[in-house]
């Protein structure tokens, strides 16, 4: 059931990678869509493709969002596109990690990161309507910029610390 | 608590995004970010607790014979909460063939007993297991949780024997109990000892009529007491005397020439010790019977090859282990500077049996067929024959063993013609 989630939100990946960029950008549109068409059926693949495609499937798509975001997209379609790009990837990593999972787990599972996807939405979506109240000084900008890279880095280096390869 | 590549990933391009958003001041990058900030803080929404497990080794047996396949079942009972999913690895001992499961991988539940069935076998030796990899982790996959359960057991993996046949030794001295080994001793027994005048109380029936109407007395045959007596075996497993021919070792035949003589003598009823003289001195106390033969398999099946400098050669051989004038048999390939000690043995009145697997009949079989080799051959083995003449005239008894053939051929061997193997 969960094979049957992944394959679902990642071809909604590409529809709205599709939708986002079809107007202008339609070369950019049809290499996302199809990177998500391939990232649906990525269990034909080898293995190493498969364990390959699937972060930079999520990166490339996060990439696209941004892009669109800059671009003057619908930002509905962006939020979205975050949304489903997080709960394919996601869903592939617990296939990968337990194909044969009983179904109340599956559910269980599936519970658990629909909640998690669809809180994220709804607080993105409350963010998005509601970005034109917000008045952003200088000073928290730079605050909230400097701990960011401070935690990233931190994040990076840990990272390294523990898995050099 | 770790967290895993795909919590990285995702906190990576939510830190990104939020860069990106703020750098650009774009709101909607910011409200992007939001769902990504949700999967990097489940680590710290929902913590998992340590699991809590008892896990239990059972190996049957637990002593085998090479080939022989071992029942090895892992049973691991959760006395903690619930874990939604967790793995199990058996880390298993190196050298070690195992087919079965050897992993688990779903969920347990509090209570639940899991049961991972495997066969494992061995060439000769020890395996020692020490425990269980443990690795919990959230159903999204963004933490995980390991440890590290310990599970001991050992597995020994005996060495292969061969049956010998009756050997005469002859120690100096025996002990009080009925054996096989001659005593020097008179008393009950069947081999003919020597005679002496009649004395009233003397059986009738071992009159010898012969002597008497000679010497026109009553004279009685006396027998020879066959007693157990105290055999010390001592394994060579100095590095130095190791060679190795087409992957096999040499050290493998000592092993199982002195695991043949220990069931040999153990069985006859003797006192039997072993000591293995490599890295270190590895002492199996003097013992009789079953329990012995498993404690020296045992010792056998451990045995390594060792390289220490005080061990190089034979002259710190602990003779103290062994009960004076006891008889001592030494499995090694020999070396030139190891006649000294057997001498020494000798005169402090241990009686002396080498059993020298040969090494140059067992390397010449890896080597080219050509008259450098011919000639390599030819000097090494004179100067193992002027060894083993040191040895022989220093009344030590050797016995050379070509390891392509049973032990007990050149045992038998050795044996055709002489009375008893040690001579005064």
């Amino acid at each position: 059931m969960v094979r049957w989630v992944k394959r679902l939100a990642a071809v909604g990946n590409g529809i709205l990678i599709f939708a986002l960029f079809y107007h202008g950008h339609t070369r950019v549109a049809i290499i996302g869509g199809l990177l998500n068409l391939a990232w649906a059926v990525d269990e034909w693949f080898p293995s190493d493709i498969r364990r390959f495609l699937r972060p930079w499937a999520l990166v490339i798509n996060t990439a696209f969002l941004a892009y669109g975001a800059l671009n003057g997209r619908p930002s509905m379609l962006a939020l979205f596109l975050a949304g489903n790009s997080l709960l394919a990837w996601n869903a592939g990593l617990f296939v990968e990690r337990w194909s044969d999972a009983p179904l109340t787990i599956q559910y269980q599972y599936l519970r658990r990161v629909g909640t998690l996807t669809v809180l994220g939405l709804l607080a993105g979506v409350s963010a998005v309507t509601s970005q034109g109240n917000f008045a952003l000084f200088f000073l928290p900008v730079l605050f909230l910029m400097l701990v960011a890279g401070f935690l990233w880095l931190r994040l990076i280096s840990r990272t390294l610390k523990e898995d050099p390869g | 608590m770790n967290m895993t590549r795909a919590w990285s990933l995702v906190t990576s391009l939510c830190l990104i995004l939020l860069l990106a958003g703020l750098l650009l001041k774009n709101g909607i990058l910011l409200a992007v970010v939001l769902p990504y900030l949700l999967f990097s803080l489940i680590p710290f929404w929902r913590r998992t607790e340590e699991p809590h497990l008892i896990i239990e080794r059972r190996l049957e047996p637990q002593y085998l014979w090479g080939g022989q396949p071992c029942r090895m079942t892992l049973s691991i009972q959760n006395v903690g909460n619930d874990l939604e999913e967790i793995s199990l690895a058996d880390v298993l001992p190196a050298g070690l063939r195992v087919e079965g499961d050897l992993t688990y991988h779903g969920m347990l539940q509090a209570g639940q007993t899991e049961k991972l069935l495997s066969t494992g076998r061995g060439v000769r030796g020890k395996y020692e297991f020490s425990g269980v990899k443990v690795s919990t982790n959230d159903l999204l996959g963004m933490y995980r949780h390991e440890k590290f359960v310990p599970s001991v057991g050992t597995l020994a993996v005996l060495p292969a024997m061969e049956r010998l046949e009756r050997l005469k030794i002859s120690p100096r001295r025996t002990r009080v109990y009925a054996g096989v080994i001659r005593s020097r001793e008179s008393g009950a027994g069947v081999e003919f000892f020597g005679t002496r005048a009649y004395v009233p109380g003397d059986p009738l029936r071992h009159l010898n009529w012969k002597a008497g109407a000679r010497w026109d007395l009553l004279i009685t045959n006396l027998f020879e007491q066959e007693r157990v007596a105290d055999i010390g075996i001592i394994l060579d497993a100095r590095s130095v005397v190791e060679v190795t021919a087409d992957g096999e070792s040499l050290f493998e035949h000592s092993v199982r020439a002195a695991a043949s003589l220990a069931e040999h003598f153990l069985r006859e009823g003797n006192r039997v010790g072993l000591l293995i003289y490599g890295t270190m001195i590895e002492w199996t106390f003097p013992g009789y019977g079953k329990q012995q033969r498993v404690r020296i398999l045992a010792a056998l099946a451990k045995a390594e090859l060792g390289e220490h400098a005080v061990f190089k050669e034979l002259e710190h051989l602990p003779t103290r282990l062994f009960p004076s004038e006891s008889q001592i048999v030494l499995v090694s390939p020999l070396l030139r500077g190891d006649v000294p000690m057997l001498r020494y043995l000798h005169a402090l009145g241990y009686r002396a049996l080498v059993i020298s697997p040969d090494p140059i009949a067992f390397e010449k079989r890896s080597l080219p067929q050509d008259e450098c080799a011919a000639l390599a051959e030819g000097i090494a083995r004179m100067e193992r024959n002027a060894t083993l003449s040191k040895l022989r005239r220093a009344s030590v008894n050797v016995v050379e063993w070509d390891v392509t053939t049973p032990l007990r051929i050149p045992m038998k061997q050795a044996m055709v013609g002489v009375k008893r193997w040690s001579v005064g």
